[in-house]
């Protein structure tokens, strides 16, 4: 199980670098997908199948989808918007910086008791429990936030070109 | 159901309510009266949080547990709760709201559905985050703030709103990240996020492990908040952001949206880490940093928007410095400062739309003598300064003095004085920009400036009023809330 999980993170760490470092902004949102479904797997077996499935179904596929939508519906023409993107200087030692961060957070992960304690311990209950008796409010700011993002959409991208 | 419970579940429901019957209404009806609806929704939030705050006062209550929507059964959609100082943010959000309605029906041609919306989802979020009592919760509100805000300042397709509006989304990414590693953190040590349960997790039987665990946590959060507040060194995107933002945008963003998103998270969290003496020296010491770098950077500015927004980061320090004390009467004053900062920041940045009708690029540097030609516009602005320098009798004169005693009982002179002598560094930069633009011989060139009318100037005399009257009401409201036992 261990070896899926290395592996997965590798993969993790490629397409997450291939997201921020792509030159095309189209390849930068599936890499971003790849990188949610990786991520997703990687919950699915250390055990948050409930998380895993909304991690692949929502962070994978929904905000791909929206986000191919918003680079679609902009007026601005495709080419545009790659010439811009191209335009923008990447940060040449962003990966070093990437790969830093990791060695630390593997050492204080190696260093650190992360173990659940105290009333932690034994509280996975059924995920349609906890969203639907516990977290209902929590469901209805998703929903107003989704609302915003909608709007956005509608605002920033349907009409007219930034003066 | 009692009136209480009623009060409280409007704050939710009446503007969510508000975005379906607006958005059902014929196009050309709600385009044309889209100020009666935003309006409308401040109006009765004005109204739910004072009869709030009456009742709570009255029934000697400190805290209101109610079920939302208990209609829906027993567990409603989830259980919320009132404190005794919450209804003071909600009426600062309904205030402020319709002072950006009202400005917003000189400043604002197109897109006036999508403004209405953004509102009713900002108002929405903002509520939201006063009355739950769940730190996840406050997070998932917290972003609604977060994504209205960001587009309401990119909403009129210019350049720099554009640009203001992505630096404060990549700061708020990174507040995002924080908090959501802070939770994690946080749950695996207590096992639920509700305010109860993280209180009363006791530090002192924890292991190494857990308070290493905890205290890296409250590092991360109070970073996140400080960020949403726009405090010293987190500040760079609020000059920015506000400056390019239509001035109906600017007035909420700097009237109420950095106190919900920022302070008040703040103070849920001095009041559940209440027991970890860094978290009042960090607060202590970002305060202070705040308010000399905010005054001295807003004395070298000259757009009228940008000084009053390094402003609000100066302000924003007294605050904190409040929160620091971590005694009743620092949170008081505190509180007191929010309510008095929403007030006249929110008249500074009116009288920011008033000459905005005449001076497109808001530089102080053009302006001159106005006070013959703009008189209202001139008053209001002279006792916003006023109660802004801490000047007796107004508003912000008691926050301030309700901050500094805090300071002191707490045993804390010396921040006391340096927060004494940084309310001249107020003075100083609000002097240079009353004497720019309304003092002084009027040029030939702005003869023809006629006062602003309308809406605009219906906002200035209401929100000087209300500096007014409750600057010399305030010592008879702080006897009452004491002989009624809520402070």
């Amino acid at each position: 199980m261990e070896t899926i999980i290395f592996i997965s993170l590798l993969f993790l760490l490629v397409f997450c670098i291939m997201a921020v470092m792509s030159h095309s902004l189209l390849k930068s949102a599936i890499y971003l997908g790849f990188a949610s479904a990786t991520l997703g797997i990687i919950m699915y077996v250390l055990g948050a199948k409930w998380a895993a499935v909304i991690e692949v179904s929502v962070c994978s596929g929904l905000v791909t989808v929206i986000f191919i939508s918003a680079i679609s519906l902009s007026s601005m023409k495709k080419d545009q918007i790659q010439r811009h993107y191209n335009d923008k200087k990447r940060m040449a030692y962003l990966p070093i910086t990437l790969i830093v961060a990791g060695v630390i957070l593997v050492v204080v992960a190696l260093t650190t008791d992360f173990t659940v304690t105290g009333s932690a311990v034994g509280i996975a209950e059924d995920f349609r429990e906890v969203l639907w008796n516990e977290r209902q409010i929590d469901v209805l700011g998703q929903i107003v936030a989704i609302l915003v993002g909608g709007i956005a959409v509608d605002v920033l991208f349907r009409s007219g070109q930034f003066k | 159901m009692n009136y209480l419970d009623l009060s409280a579940e409007a704050f939710l429901l009446v503007p969510l309510a508000t975005i379906i019957i607006y958005n059902i209404c014929p196009k050309k009806l709600s385009e044309k009266y889209f100020y009666v609806f935003a309006a409308a929704v401040a109006i009765i939030q004005i109204i739910a949080s004072v009869s709030m705050f009456y009742l709570m006062n009255v029934l000697h209550m400190r805290e209101h547990n109610f079920i939302f929507l208990k209609v829906l059964g027993k567990s409603g959609m989830g259980s919320l709760c009132i404190t005794y100082f919450s209804p003071v943010f909600l009426f600062c959000i309904g205030l402020v709201s319709f002072a950006s309605v009202m400005i917003a029906m000189h400043t604002i041609d197109a897109k006036k559905t999508h403004y209405v919306n953004l509102l009713m989802t900002l108002i929405t979020g903002m509520n939201g985050m006063i009355l739950v009592k769940d730190l996840f919760s406050l997070y998932v509100f917290l972003e609604i703030v977060g994504l209205s805000s960001f587009v309401m300042i990119a909403m009129f397709q210019s350049k720099k709103g554009l640009e203001g509006s992505v630096k404060y989304l990549v700061m708020s990414e990174f507040a995002s990240i924080f908090i959501l590693t802070a939770l994690a953190l946080i749950f695996m040590q207590t096992g639920s996020l509700s305010y109860d349960a993280v209180g009363s997790f006791l530090l002192d039987g924890a292991a190494s492990s857990q308070k290493m665990m905890i205290y890296f946590s409250v590092i991360l959060l109070i970073s996140a908040f400080a960020i949403k507040t726009g405090a010293v060194p987190f500040h760079s995107w609020l000059p920015d952001a506000h400056q390019s933002a239509d001035t109906a945008i600017s007035v909420l963003l700097s009237g109420i949206v950095i106190k919900i998103a920022g302070v008040y998270s703040l103070i849920v969290l001095t009041r559940l880490f209440s027991g970890i003496e860094a978290v009042h020296v960090t607060l202590a010491t970002i305060g202070i940093l705040s308010i000399v770098t905010g005054a001295l950077l807003a004395a070298k500015q000259n757009h009228f928007k940008r000084i009053i927004a390094y402003s609000s980061v100066s302000q924003m320090g007294y605050i904190l410095l409040g929160l620091s004390t971590g005694t009743t009467l620092g949170l008081i004053g505190s509180v007191a400062h929010v309510f008095s900062h929403a007030v006249f920041k929110t008249t500074l940045f009116t009288n920011a739309g008033a000459l905005h009708e005449h001076f497109e690029s808001l530089d102080i540097n053009e302006m001159g003598g106005l006070q013959s030609r703009m008189p209202v516009t001139a008053f209001s602005s002279i006792i916003a300064f006023l109660s802004t320098a801490g000047i007796p009798p107004f508003t912000g004169f008691w926050s301030k003095l309700l901050i500094v005693m805090a300071l002191w009982t707490s045993g804390n002179p010396v921040m006391a004085g340096a927060a004494l002598t940084a309310s001249i560094f107020t003075s100083a930069y609000f002097l240079r920009l009353q004497k720019k633009v309304f003092f002084g011989p009027l040029p030939d060139r702005l003869s023809e400036v006629k006062e602003v009318t309308g809406s605009i100037k219906f906002i200035e005399i209401l929100l000087t009023a209300v500096t007014i009257t409750v600057g010399v009401l305030f010592p008879m409201i702080l006897v009452y809330l004491q002989n009624a036992g809520t402070i």
